[in-house]
């Protein structure tokens, strides 16, 4: 069988095509894979518009230039109380250097704080899940705050001192915010776990999406910007702007929503909707008619 | 002197018969229309008294509600799936893109005065003109109504119920909200799991790829016409091969297979029936009174790109998505062809075996018992174990499915992994139907062998006598207790009896089959 000298001179690419093409593709998904312009590092974690964060001569971060959201690093006048503070009520698990502790060979099973951030340290405290009630489980709950506002910023400022790094304590500004933008960035962004009421709902693996009903409006920030627990930490996908939006949702809407029609059945959908009507519609009528009927 | 004076009023009265000027003007009706023969069969129609008859009325005025309310909500939706920007009374949405159907649902929410307590009424009689079917399907099937010569409408029965899950879908669907759209989306991927013809019937169905903009219109023409249209024609013949083939009864005093012992449409059911309706919207007012359902403005419009956690179905479809829930994700891919089991048998494999056995189960039953007889006494359930278990079987099946389609909830309120309620609910659907039919059957049994089961027990006094031997005699009745040896009032008859009926006592009436 002849074959041409064009049929031959296209074997050669084809077999190197075959060959290689897997390799291209593995090489390609592997760059896929990696850090994109949009992901962050440990480092500057959640640094929002980072292209016009503004810094003063020795590097500190001033503005991320725009007046959504300010974040302010906590003042370092507080190290030592922090430090204090650190070793009376984290240090137990999280070590007296804030760098974690494996426990019973689970690496991090008490995370390595340093570099976090102060915002992700504030969070944590502030919002009553730290020191946790019991170190073991999957999720801590949102409870009741253990230190005060002040104490929490002290600690956040003492682990800041050990490796400054962001993102820091923000304060949103909701002057200008719009609650439309808002819900449906929310509704595209957070509904898939914190359900499109807001009030959260059970995830895999024994953790869940917690309630917003009940959350104050730098704590949403600081939860968007540092990721808590299982949450994604929403970076180069969100703008500060876009950020303010979601917040003005949540504390006006979710936290107070313009809701007529009566009693909300615990926002449990059509669950909740099916039990009433079937106890409470059915039952009562069936027990209508059996006070109507005759018993024998 | 004396002079007779007429009585005029007196006069005229005995001029109009002794039914007044109704019976003067249902005269002339007869005259034209020949009315009466009919007229008085509807009227004389026996209604047997048992609470459990009311079960099917609770189904009939909601459908009744749901026609009014829907006429209702069909003179402000608008059935487009068209884009309008959104301004109105409700802030989160002001200026967002929002289908026009979403954006007429959302104002007649807000902005028509009683719009949204018609739209709660509609969805809340929806929900319970399903329960009721489904209750009153119990009924009939426990108590054996379904047997020779009502398989007929056995089946139409069932129809009814089918339908009536289909156009709560469709009309589940129509706000075009987030929640709705996901269980439109999860339709069409049912569909689509169909071998072979799964894409072509898809695409037929939603003139295209999902969601495209033929769903809305299409679907709106569904649920306010052809579907309900179809329904109302059906509940006809229920009701018309209802008074055909006359009401089954419970065995008792005087009830046997050739008569039916009741009161008589006119005028003791007709004022307990029309009472009836009004206590049903009644209570269905109340409920979309004080009691949301479907805050479709939270969920904000449906997009493709969107999608909100712990999201069900409504009551009717939650047997079905738990099925899904919980079947192993097991898929055939050959040939280059894709077969997925976890969607093709939950959501139509199964639901298709249950409805299928529900429409042969009257032929079941008499190859079983090789029982060709007619039947107009009813059973008592726990004199037909097999039969009860069954039901009671499949009940539990339905159940364990109806919690399985909230498991995120369950793990959520109980603070349980979600795996752990995923498991614990793949073990309860298989163990749950095979335990409770052998109980079943054990307490049918029981009940037969207790004698005087469910009736009042009689207070005993207990004596001891010289010789130390005890003696009960029955104590005597309380007065609590005497209501029970009362008779019931005399109820005046409007008609005179026909020769061929027979009284038995009071308030009832016996007619022949």
């Amino acid at each position: 069988m002849k074959t041409s000298l064009l049929q031959r001179s296209l074997i050669l690419p084809t077999l190197a095509l075959i060959s290689l093409g897997p390799i291209v593709l593995f090489v390609g998904s592997a760059n896929a894979s990696g850090h994109t312009q949009y992901q962050t590092t440990r480092k500057n974690a959640g640094t929002p518009y980072s292209s016009i964060v503004k810094k003063n001569k020795s590097g500190v971060v001033i503005s991320y230039g725009n007046s959504a959201i300010m974040y302010n690093a906590p003042p370092s006048t507080l190290d030592t109380l922090g430090e204090a503070l650190f070793m009376q009520n984290c240090a137990s698990c999280h070590g007296a250097k804030a760098n974690g502790v494996p426990a019973n060979g689970v690496s991090a099973a008490y995370p390595d704080l340093v570099g976090l951030g102060p915002a992700t340290i504030d969070f944590w405290i502030d919002s009553g899940r730290m020191p946790a009630a019991d170190p073991r489980v999957v999720e801590a709950p949102r409870r009741f705050a253990r230190l005060t506002p002040d104490q929490a910023l002290a600690v956040a400022a003492w682990v800041n001192s050990l490796d400054p790094s962001l993102p820091d304590i923000p304060t949103p500004s909701l002057k200008n915010a719009n609650v439309a933008d808002g819900a449906a960035l929310f509704a595209l962004n957070c509904a898939a776990c914190h359900t499109i009421e807001g009030d959260g709902d059970a995830l895999a693996n024994s953790t869940f999406a917690p309630s917003l009903r009940d959350i104050p409006a730098f704590q949403v920030v600081e939860a968007i910007r540092t990721g808590p627990g299982d949450m994604p930490r929403f970076t180069g996908n969100l703008s500060d702007y876009q950020v303010r939006d979601i917040v003005d949702y949540v504390t006006t809407e979710i936290q107070h929503p313009q809701n007529p029609g009566g009693l909300g059945l615990g926002g449990l959908g059509p669950v909740a909707e099916g039990f009433v009507a079937l106890l409470l519609g059915v039952g009562v009528l069936a027990l209508v008619g059996f006070w109507v009927g005759e018993r024998e | 002197m004396s002079v007779d004076v007429p009585n005029t009023r007196r006069a005229k009265a005995q001029a109009k018969g002794p039914f007044g000027s109704v019976g003067k003007i249902l005269d002339e009706l007869d005259d034209r229309l020949g009315v009466a023969k009919g007229g008085r069969t509807f009227m004389d129609k026996i209604f047997p008294d048992h609470w459990s008859f009311m079960l099917g009325e609770i189904a009939l005025y909601s459908f009744v509600i749901l026609l009014v309310t829907g006429v209702f909500l069909t003179l402000y939706y608008i059935p487009s799936s068209d884009l309008v920007t959104y301004h109105g009374s409700y802030l989160p949405l002001n200026g967002m893109r929002v289908s026009e159907a979403y954006a007429s649902t959302v104002n007649l929410s807000f902005a028509v005065r009683g719009g949204l307590l018609m739209r709660q009424m509609h969805h809340w009689s929806c929900d319970i003109f399903l329960g009721a079917i489904v209750v009153h399907m119990a009924r009939v099937f426990f108590t054996g109504a379904f047997r020779k010569p009502r398989e007929l409408n056995w089946s139409i029965g069932l129809t009814l119920l089918t339908l009536a899950i289909i156009n709560g879908f469709l009309g589940y669907s129509l706000p075009d909200d987030l929640i709705s759209g996901t269980g439109i989306r999860i339709a069409y991927s049912i569909v689509l799991a169909m071998p072979v013809v799964g894409t072509y019937i898809a695409f037929w169905l939603f003139g295209g790829n999902f969601p495209g903009t033929a769903i809305i219109p299409r679907f709106f023409i569904l649920h306010v016409l052809i579907i309900p249209g179809i329904m109302l024609a059906l509940v006809g013949a229920h009701l018309y091969l209802l008074v055909r083939q006359k009401h089954t009864q419970f065995p008792g005093k005087g009830r046997t297979e050739k008569n039916v012992v009741g009161s008589p449409m006119f005028p003791v059911f007709m004022a307990k029936t029309t009472g009836f309706l009004f206590i049903v919207g009644g209570i269905t007012a109340l409920l979309s009174a004080f009691a949301q359902i479907n805050p479709i403005w939270q969920f904000g419009p449906y997009e493709a790109s969107r999608i909100s956690y712990a999201v069900q179905p409504d009551l009717y479809m939650a047997f079905l998505d738990g099925a899904l829930r919980i079947w192993p994700s097991w898929t055939f891919h050959s040939f280059g062809h894709t077969i997925p089991f976890e969607v093709f048998v939950p959501a139509i494999v199964f639901p298709g075996l249950i409805f299928g056995l529900c429409y042969m189960w009257p032929t079941i039953e008499r190859i079983f018992t090789k029982d060709n007889e007619l039947h107009n006494l009813l059973d008592r359930p726990i004199n037909r174990p097999r039969r009860t278990a069954a039901g009671v079987s499949v009940g539990m099946l339905i159940a364990v499915l109806f919690f399985a389609s909230s498991t995120d909830v369950i793990a959520n309120f109980f603070h349980v992994s979600l795996e752990e309620v995923l498991i614990a609910m793949r073990v309860l659907v298989v163990i749950t139907p095979l335990i409770s039919y052998p109980v079943t059957y054990k307490i049918c049994k029981e009940l037969q062998a207790s004698k005087g089961s469910g009736k009042r027990k009689v207070a005993n006094t207990v004596t001891r006598s010289e010789e130390g031997e005890y003696v009960a005699t029955p104590a005597p009745v309380y007065v609590d207790d005497m209501h029970s040896d009362l008779a019931a009032m005399e109820v005046p008859r409007f008609i005179a009896p026909s020769p061929d009926e027979v009284e038995e006592g009071s308030g009832t009436r016996v007619v022949e089959r």
